[in-house]
């Protein structure tokens, strides 16, 4: 049982690179206060979080194989219940420091975790996948009916107090407390792996019937499996919850249980810190593209297809991979394919990205104002610091061929 | 009285909507062991060609073209996309029809704009086709659902008297001793997801007649369809008709039902002032009926109520 149990020795990067790429990440993360301005601190501190609920996420993945599709349920559990416990403090009514509030977002996602735990882990598959969706479309269908409770359209706001001498009022405080929240918690969720629980729920995800012929009561382990992955996605909410102050039942929407899904699976869920990665690239790219297209969930959605058809073990599987044939002496190999998949990452973006903005500009009002004005048909389109015909054939012609060329150089840079 | 008859053909109608949708779900689950995500977003696509077709070739023939573009790109997803996943597992092929979703609401976004488009109904739908002591029904609900009965007469005639349909309930059940027969079952598979897809680009086309034509439209019914095909029991072509009707129904009359759960219980003479859930009307929760319902059912009778596999 130990070697069934044991981490997927095929996934995961040869250990001193890791250990190299986490002591550079915590360095980062820690010199970061110092070298950011506040908007890049602000798009960090979303990361921080987006990691950690991508990590709580996956927890119940890697160990157990069970994919959930309604995690927002208790994201947004975690959220209320850190909003009414600030009220509560701002009101004088709970004597609770500041830095302690996300441990109530972590007990309100672990006790609904429980509840919806039992009840979910009672089938696995897609039964398991369709009643989690279930479950969190129940909770937003009732954001709308209890006021007092979820606040209604508007939702509810509360204030950081000061606590012992830090106000929280810049990016800067609000930055390490979530920081240190995360880290907490992301060693929580990696330490869970190595108890005896944790290495049980990984023995359910390979074989239950096997497990339940030894005698264990493997809805047992599912459900705590479920519940600490429940709380650790409730401290993640509440994290959220401290660092915008405001709070509304579209939480509970389907957006907000999609982003971990995206970011666990193309970063990697293999790995451990596989989802870490796709959060942050997504949130980085997320803050910094968004601000210039309005078709970023278009791109997003585009990329998470394309890594879930031609690298099924996300970019931390490909990262891994090309380590791991370096370490075996196959550098010349492993740059290579680096190469291939970095050429044809290029290809098909800018096929994508010229397709899509060319149509989102063609459709616009501003385009449609041009049409009329300049009394063209279909008058030249200026777009990413070029002017052309939107009906250009060889355009069209290179972008498709683009697309097509960079999805087959992809392919053969899987092959192994 | 009339209340009730009317509120029964409302459900009813609103069961066939459901049914025409997750007929195909159900039977692609049969045959493939994977849920499609996105279904849902057949029926949108089938809402907005519906919509676009119609402005260059008026509404009827619309309504025969659309289902057949949807089918045509539920065939393209299936051999472009979804076959060359297969082999990596069903939790990817979940993930990548859940992926799609939003690539084609992103899409439906970008190509029509974030809000619902104005959908003229042609005016022979327009007005009422029977009435039923003061309350009119209109001709447009009468369409869909003679369209919906249409479509499980011929859904089922070509299921259970033609040779093809022999071929797909049994490839339906034990795909492997089809294929092992000599028939080319990842052909069938194509064919029955595009059949499928069709099926629900029918029911966006007659559906975008009254039901506003957005991007949220997915997601809104694609989630109701999962419900369906869990009450009813994945795979099971019988047991989607039931749990559409059983879903239609009482939704349908749960938005005329004014009463409270506190109400309810003050009647059994269990009277004191409650609070919470006890004063939420349950006509403005008739939304999350069909979750309680799944959940019931997954709790009493895990695979469903005609389902046959554990």
């Amino acid at each position: 049982m130990t070697a069934s149990v044991a981490e997927t020795p095929m996934a995961a990067p040869p250990s001193r690179s890791r250990a190299i790429g986490v002591a550079l990440g915590s360095l980062l993360l820690l010199v970061l206060p110092a070298l950011a301005t506040d908007r890049y601190l602000e798009t960090a501190t979303r990361g921080l979080i987006a990691s950690l609920f991508a990590l709580a996420f996956n927890l119940l993945w890697r160990h157990c194989r069970l994919l959930s599709f309604g995690h927002a349920a208790y994201f947004g559990a975690g959220m209320f219940a850190t909003i009414h416990a600030m009220r509560a403090a701002e009101a004088g009514s709970l004597d609770l420091p500041l830095p302690l509030m996300p441990l109530m977002g972590l007990l309100a996602g672990a006790v609904l975790g429980l509840v919806c735990g039992a009840l979910a882990t009672i089938r696995t598959g897609t039964y398991f996948a369709m009643i989690t969706l279930a479950i969190s479309e129940l909770v937003h269908s009732f954001g709308p009916q209890f006021g007092s409770l979820f606040g209604g359209e508007s939702g509810l706001s509360a204030m950081r107090m000061p606590w012992a001498g830090f106000a929280f009022g810049d990016a800067r405080q609000v930055y390490v407390l979530v920081l240190a929240w995360a880290l907490a918690g992301a060693a929580a969720l990696w330490l869970f792996g190595m108890t005896p629980l944790g290495r049980t729920a990984f023995a359910v995800g390979e074989n239950e019937t096997r497990l339940r012929f030894l005698g264990m009561r493997t809805h047992a382990v599912k459900t705590a499996t479920f519940c600490a992955s429940a709380a650790a996605s409730g401290l993640a909410g509440a994290l959220l919850a401290v660092a915008n102050e405001n709070v509304d039942y579209s939480i509970f929407g389907g957006g907000a249980s999609a982003a971990p899904v995206m970011h666990t699976f193309i970063g990697g869920a293999g790995t451990f810190l596989g989802p870490v990665l796709g959060a942050v690239l997504l949130t980085g790219f997320g803050s910094i593209v968004g601000q210039a297209t309005r078709l970023w969930l278009l791109y997003q959605g585009i990329f998470f297809v394309l890594v879930v058809m031609l690298a099924p073990g996300g970019l931390a599987g490909l990262v891994a991979a090309g380590l791991r044939r370096s370490a075996d002496g196959q550098a010349a190999k492993a740059l290579r394919a680096t190469a291939l998949v970095l050429a044809g990452a290029l290809l098909v973006t800018c096929a994508v990205v010229f397709a899509g903005e060319t149509l989102s500009e063609v459709l616009s009002d501003a385009y449609s104002a041009a049409r009329a004005t300049t009394g063209m048909r279909f008058p030249p389109v200026e777009r990413l610091g070029l002017a052309y015909s939107p009906l250009s054939l060889p355009l069209w012609a290179a972008a498709a061929a683009a697309f097509l060329g960079g999805v087959l150089l992809l392919r053969r840079a899987m092959r192994p | 009285m009339d209340y009730f008859v009317i509120s029964l053909l409302n459900g009813v109608v609103y069961g066939l909507l459901l049914f025409m949708v997750s007929s195909g779900l159900t039977l692609v689950f049969g045959m493939m062991g994977v849920l499609n995500f996105a279904h849902g977003s057949f029926y949108m696509i089938g809402a907005y060609a519906g919509y676009a077709i119609a402005r260059v070739t008026g509404f009827w023939p619309a309504m025969v073209l659309a289902p057949v573009v949807v089918a045509l790109i539920g065939a393209a997803v299936e051999r472009w996309l979804l076959e060359p996943v297969h082999r990596h597992g069903h939790a990817q092929e979940l993930l990548l029809t859940f992926g799609l979703v939003f690539v084609i609401e992103e899409l439906a976004k970008l190509l029509f704009g974030p809000f619902a488009v104005d959908n003229p109904m042609p005016a022979e739908l327009a007005r009422p086709a029977l009435q039923v002591g003061d309350i009119a029904f209109p001709a447009f609900k009468a369409f869909i659902g003679v369209v919906a009965a249409a479509m499980f007469a011929g859904l089922f005639a070509l299921l259970r008297l033609t040779r093809a349909g022999l071929v797909v309930r049994a490839a339906v059940h034990r795909p492997d001793m089809v294929s092992a027969l000599g028939h080319d079952v990842s052909r069938v598979f194509m064919l029955v997801f595009a059949l499928g897809a069709g099926l629900a680009g029918l029911a966006g086309a007659v559906a975008g007649v009254f039901y506003p034509v957005s991007p949220n439209m997915a997601h809104e019914l694609g989630v109701i369809v999962f419900v369906v095909v869990v009450v009813g029991g994945l795979g099971s072509l019988p047991g989607a008709l039931v749990a559409s009707l059983l879903i239609g129904l009482s939704t349908t009359f749960a938005v005329g039902i004014d009463a409270t759960l506190g109400d309810g219980l003050r009647t059994l003479g269990l009277a004191w002032t409650m609070g919470g859930i006890f004063d939420v009307r349950l006509s403005s929760m008739s939304g999350a009926i069909p979750f309680f319902l799944m959940l019931l059912i997954l709790l009493l009778r895990p695979s469903g109520l005609l389902g046959e596999r554990a």
